[in-house]
């Protein structure tokens, strides 16, 4: 259906924006067809890539939205401030637009909806765009790469926890530990450290692989918890028992 | 209280909208009712805030003439939390991350309160 729905924009040359409507669904912009930004619940957007890596401060994304106002480029506006280069900014967005094309598809899609409006404000755009051939291309390779990992991980299902007493090696995999209480999913993970869900996803399942993780039970991934309130209404009747001091 | 019956409702929340982390049912004097939260969340906390912001909010859509309140949203760099009225005796709380995807929180949560609110009432 997404794949339909691209094409058929590419076809149409639009400008504006293909609204995919799911979980976690997401929102693709486009300019004379072609891709040049991609919105998802499903994936940290470039302005966390950049922020979570450390290349740009948490000063420069706010001061630069404000000055983005009138221009309506938060791009240029990052660049004007010299915080970093255009290339660096063009390579951040393309792969936050990669894997949030990727956190689309990989979750449930119940309807494509294309507006030419271009009222939406365009996150940080890829300058040439990418044409839908290429990233649909890249998307069901990355897909294929998930579905044929050793230990299957679904981003949006899927809760991890780390398994108790183990080290691990690297930087990277440290802070996955860190963030797998069992509650998250691989998606949440890579929104906590900042990095592509992509990325997280295969790095999780080789960790699932060599032990460093597991899935977590229902019990550990919803803890309900409640007090002893019987009902709203007799809450008078409650008060009136007596209680230990 | 059936408090299963309210435990399948804030599963299916987190299980179904992306990016929510956590989910408290409260009554609207901010007594946590029944919470699904993360370790370091402590859902008394959470319904008293919860509670004190709806109420703020409740006042202000009465004195701006916005007719009766549903919901109020915090909006946060890192995250969100919405607050829900169900009916005028308690309160839901769903905490996101910065991903969230609020537009189908919205969308998703009217028949959870509903149906949150028949339970609560049974």
């Amino acid at each position: 259906m997404l794949a339909d729905a691209l094409t058929r924009c590419h076809q149409d040359r639009v400008t504006g924006t293909l609204r995919v409507l799911g979980n976690a669904g997401g929102l693709f912009h486009l300019r004379d067809g072609v891709v040049i930004a991609v919105d998802s619940p499903g994936s940290p957007g470039a302005d966390t890539l950049l922020l979570s890596s450390g290349r740009i401060s948490a000063e420069d994304w706010t001061a630069a939205l404000v000055e983005s106002v009138g221009t309506r480029s938060v791009r240029a506006a990052l660049v004007a401030r010299g915080s970093i280069g255009s290339a660096e900014v063009e390579v951040v967005a393309l792969a936050a637009l990669q894997d949030a094309a990727f956190a689309v598809a990989a979750g449930d899609i119940e309807q494509c909806v294309v507006s030419g409006d271009s009222a939406e404000v365009t996150p940080l755009a890829v300058d040439e765009g990418i044409g839908p051939d290429l990233l649909l291309s890249e998307t069901a390779r990355r897909l294929d790469v998930v579905a044929s990992l050793p230990v299957p991980v679904s981003p949006y299902r899927d809760r991890v926890v780390a398994v108790s007493g183990v080290g691990v090696s690297t930087a990277e995999r440290r802070e996955i530990v860190a963030h797998a209480t069992g509650r998250r999913t691989a998606r949440d993970i890579a929104f906590a450290v900042g990095r592509g869900v992509y990325p997280v996803v295969v790095e999780i399942s080789r960790m699932l692989s060599e032990e460093l993780l597991e899935i977590a039970s229902p019990a550990t991934s919803f803890s309900f918890s409640h007090g002893d309130l019987t009902s709203l209404r007799p809450r008078a009747e409650v008060t009136e028992v007596e209680r230990p001091v | 209280m059936d408090y299963d019956a309210l435990a399948v409702e804030l599963r299916w929340l987190r299980e179904n909208v992306t990016g929510v982390t956590d989910t408290v049912i409260a009554a609207s004097d901010g007594i946590p009712i029944i919470a699904d939260v993360a370790k370091n969340v402590e859902p008394a906390h959470i319904s008293a805030l919860a509670a004190a912001d709806l109420g703020i909010a409740r006042q202000a859509a009465e004195v701006i003439g916005l007719g009766a309140l549903t919901q109020t949203v915090v909006f946060g760099t890192e995250g969100y939390m919405a607050v829900y009225a169900v009916g005028r005796m308690s309160l839901m709380v769903a905490l996101g991350d910065k991903g969230l995807n609020l537009g189908r929180l919205l969308h998703e949560s009217r028949p959870v309160v509903e149906r949150v609110s028949s339970i609560l009432t049974s």
